[in-house]
């Protein structure tokens, strides 16, 4: 019995094909030798590409980028004339809604700022002045700041928050500043911030205290 | 040398570097344009200023509206006092009849152009009046054709018309043409949007930011260059780019009056001939546009660009970097290596030529046939070895950017480097120009002789069309710039399709391939002359129509690559949306991606 080779990456095994997939070689038919009449067919596509593209870039017919994106064009979306827009769950920058009368619907819970990993939200909760009604079963934030540079656009706040105060759905992405504190989005600027449609407050009910349909505790309560 | 031949001199030499100059920074644009479009890709068009919304409106109203005071002159000229425009005044019937013609084609040019450009932007934008909705439906297809339709109409009518009615005619057609331009420059303006409108130029504005970043840029010298070399390399390698346009023919003779004996005049030069004769002989002075008439033409040319090696060569070696001088090497023995080809492929020509003057060559095509009919062959060879001297792709060995960086110029910044990118720019359209001084007729169109249009084959004549003797030179400049950048264009298209050649292969190419065809080319080129010069009146008849027929060819290609370009630009074009995704939702609720109206 003959003594085989052993196998090796590097050495063909005697009297044994090259197990494996054959591959595909490139033909090389003659008038691809040739030359000519492959390097006119390139140019015949060159040429078709050029002159379409060219006619539509003129004449203002380039195909949407978005809406048009399956047919053949120019793909290029100009930005920042043109801007694609965000499909409707991103996570854009915050917003802060706000109650029927224009206050804030955050309640100073600190839910939010607890379940943000980059802590990056800081709120600095306060009471209601003496007579208010809300006064003892809320608390309103004397101040609201995101550090968006530190924000991880996770969603948790959005999440966490009980009163559907904080909501992501401005559809914006932050902007490049110049320096690090124009990143600080503070209360004013979150609470002026819109949903998609421009809206400012939430489709869900919000149940003043005093409302008959609030489910807390009531003043009347004993052991409050 | 008198003061006029010396402004003649110089006005020559002005059109010829304005022309190259521009073209080179047309060129670096064009090109980088067709890179993008060739990649589905906008390109380089951020660089943007804005203009007022009554500026643009200006701009667009005052050509019109200028042309249409023009137009209107023999029209107003009877209402006028007669010492204001004699000759308008008086019409005589010759005058009368060019007026005509002329009016009354522009006038239907200007008409439906104007007509399917409103159909488009109907069609992509809306309707804004009435007026507008007419051309809802209308395809700028159909305008195009009723528009050449009566080009023929218009022309056969101002054939038909008699003595006595041409006068009246030739003042309503302007009129009519006056009154169209006005309303087209008008309405125009009228559709301008209000605010400040951005003003790109399909990018040509990026263009002019990069040339002055180019020239703000710090000048970098390697540590251990030699300074002097590395400042003196681009201004060799410039200097070949301009020298060779000085025997390039860029139109045909002009003819002014005067005794050619004497010394030129400016008196002479206010006075053109009308008319030529069919042989083109002049009778007075022949102002040549060419700045040198050498006899030694071609040659000349040769020996200039032979010298633009040396400026790539100094370049990479002056430079302290292994990468360039690779590329400079590389420049180098490319550069010898296809000059030998070219300069020999080339020798078939000279034989049907008979001569190695350029003007003599222009010549011989306008009165024949153009040169890459007789020597095809010869023309592919040329190309090639053209393409390897003006080391563009596929022969761009010497910058080679994904093997040695740069290759010669990497070391170079700024200006300095942006003089060996224009250097190779002007090159390209001097190549193109010597392309076409060669093989395409130089400054000649198809049936155009100097007395005007004649279509004629053999002996027999199909149509003619007296013209005025500075019309046809001016065509003729017109068409020599005018195929120059074509050529240029299809050279761009080269770079942007055919990837870039392994060294060996080039140099296998020059010297196994090239160099025995070019020579196999002059014998037989050689004996072809031969036995036509010694064949009888017969075949030399038969050489005559075929000459001709090709013309006919040429003229009738064009016409048609026109007629498609005209249908294809004016195709409506019809797409589907794709609304599957809340992004493209969002996009139509806001009427699509575009924010604004982007005009590139």
């Amino acid at each position: 019995m003959a003594k085989s080779i052993p196998s090796t990456p590097w050495t063909k095994p005697a009297q044994r094909q090259v197990a494996g997939k054959p591959v595909a070689r490139p033909v090389r038919s003659v008038e691809v030798q040739a030359y000519f009449p492959e390097m006119m067919k390139g140019m015949a596509i060159t040429m078709r590409h050029f002159f379409k593209n060219t006619k539509e870039l003129v004449l203002g017919q380039k195909p949407d980028p978005v809406l048009e994106g399956m047919e053949e064009g120019i793909t290029t979306i100009s930005y920042p004339e043109e801007k694609r827009p965000y499909p409707e769950r991103f996570r854009g920058l915050h917003r802060l809604t706000l109650r029927d009368d224009g206050s804030p619907r955050c309640v100073a819970c600190l839910c939010c700022s607890t379940a943000c990993p980059a802590q990056c939200i800081s709120i600095k909760p306060a009471e209601y002045a003496e007579g208010d009604p809300r006064r003892g079963y809320e608390r309103f934030p004397e101040t609201f700041v995101i550090d968006e540079l530190r924000c991880i656009f996770c969603g948790y706040c959005v999440e966490a928050c009980p009163c559907d105060a904080i909501r992501m759905d401005t559809g914006m992405h932050p902007v490049p500043y110049d320096s690090r504190d124009q990143f600080i989005y503070e209360k004013d600027l979150l609470l002026h911030f819109t949903g998609r449609e421009g809206e400012r407050k939430t489709e869900n009910p919000r149940h003043e205290p005093g409302d008959p349909t609030h489910p807390g505790l009531s003043r009347d309560h004993e052991s409050h | 040398m008198s003061a006029a031949e010396l402004v003649v001199v110089i006005v020559k030499i002005a059109i010829l570097l304005g022309f190259f100059l521009t073209m080179a920074a047309v060129g670096i644009w064009a090109d980088r344009r067709q890179s993008a479009m060739v990649q589905d890709r906008v390109g380089p068009n951020r660089a943007v200023f804005h203009l007022p919304s009554m500026v643009v409106r200006g701009i667009v109203l005052l050509p019109p509206t200028l042309f249409a005071a023009l137009a209107v002159l023999p029209a107003v000229a009877p209402l006028l006092p007669p010492w204001l425009f004699p000759a308008y005044h008086d019409l005589r019937p010759a005058s009368a009849f060019e007026i005509l013609t002329d009016s009354l084609q522009i006038a239907v040019l200007v008409g439906w152009v104007s007509l399917a450009l409103l159909a488009g932007t109907v069609r992509r934008s809306g309707a804004m009046n009435a007026f507008e909705a007419l051309f809802v439906d209308v395809d700028p297809r159909t305008i195009f054709y009723a528009g050449v339709a009566l080009h023929a109409v218009g022309f056969a009518v101002t054939s038909s018309l008699s003595v006595d009615a041409v006068v009246p005619a030739a003042r309503a057609a302007s009129a009519l043409l006056a009154v169209i331009l006005c309303v087209a420059g008008i309405y125009t303006a009228s559709r301008v949007p209000d605010g400040p409108i951005p003003v790109r130029l399909a990018g040509l504005v990026h263009s002019v930011a990069d040339v002055i970043k180019l020239l703000m840029k710090e000048d970098f010298i390697p540590k251990n260059a030699d300074r002097l070399l590395h400042g003196l390399a681009p201004m060799i390698a410039l200097f070949p780019a301009f020298v060779t346009m000085a025997v390039l023919p860029f139109g045909s003779r002009l003819c002014v009056q005067g005794d050619p004996r004497q010394a030129l005049t400016f008196n002479d030069l206010a006075h053109p001939a009308y008319q030529m004769g069919r042989d083109g002989i002049c009778h007075g002075h022949g102002v040549g546009l060419q700045i040198a008439d050498l006899n030694v033409g071609i040659l000349y040319i040769f020996a200039m660009s032979g010298t633009g090696v040396v400026g790539a060569a100094l370049a990479g070696w002056a430079s302290d970097n292994k990468f360039s001088l690779l590329g400079g090497l590389r420049a180098a023995s490319q550069m010898v290596s296809y000059e030998v080809a070219m300069g020999l492929s080339l020798v078939g020509l000279f034989l049907v030529y008979g001569g190695v003057r350029l003007s003599a060559m222009v010549e011989w095509q306008g009165e024949n046939t153009w040169g890459i009919f007789v020597q095809p062959f010869a023309f592919f060879l040329f190309l090639t070895a053209l393409v390897a001297e003006t080391k563009r792709t596929p022969f761009d060995q010497p910058e080679g950017e994904s093997e040695i960086v740069a290759g010669y110029f990497l070391e170079y910044s700024g200006m300095k480097f942006g003089m060996f990118f224009m250097g190779e720019y002007i090159e390209l359209f001097l190549s193109s120009a010597l392309l076409v001084t060669l093989f395409f007729g130089g400054y000649q169109l198809p049936f155009l002789h100097p007395d005007g249009v004649l279509v004629a084959f053999g002996e027999t004549t199909l149509f003619a069309y007296k013209m005025n003797h500075v019309a046809v030179v001016l065509i003729g400049m017109v068409a020599f710039f005018g195929k120059t950048m074509l050529m240029a264009f299809v050279q761009i298209f080269f770079r942007w399709t055919l990837p870039r050649f392994r060294y060996d292969q080039v140099m296998k190419l020059g010297w196994t391939k090239l160099l025995p065809f070019s020579l196999a080319n002059i014998m037989v080129t050689g004996v072809l002359v031969l036995a036509a010069h010694d064949a009888g009146p017969g075949v030399s008849a038969i050489l005559k129509v075929a000459a001709d027929a090709t013309q006919a060819l040429v003229a009738l290609s064009a016409l048609a690559a026109l007629v498609a370009l005209i249908v294809g630009l004016l195709e409506p074009i019809e797409r589907k949306k794709f609304l599957a995704s809340t992004t493209a939702r969002f996009a139509a609720a806001a009427g699509g991606t575009k924010a604004t109206p982007q005009q590139a």
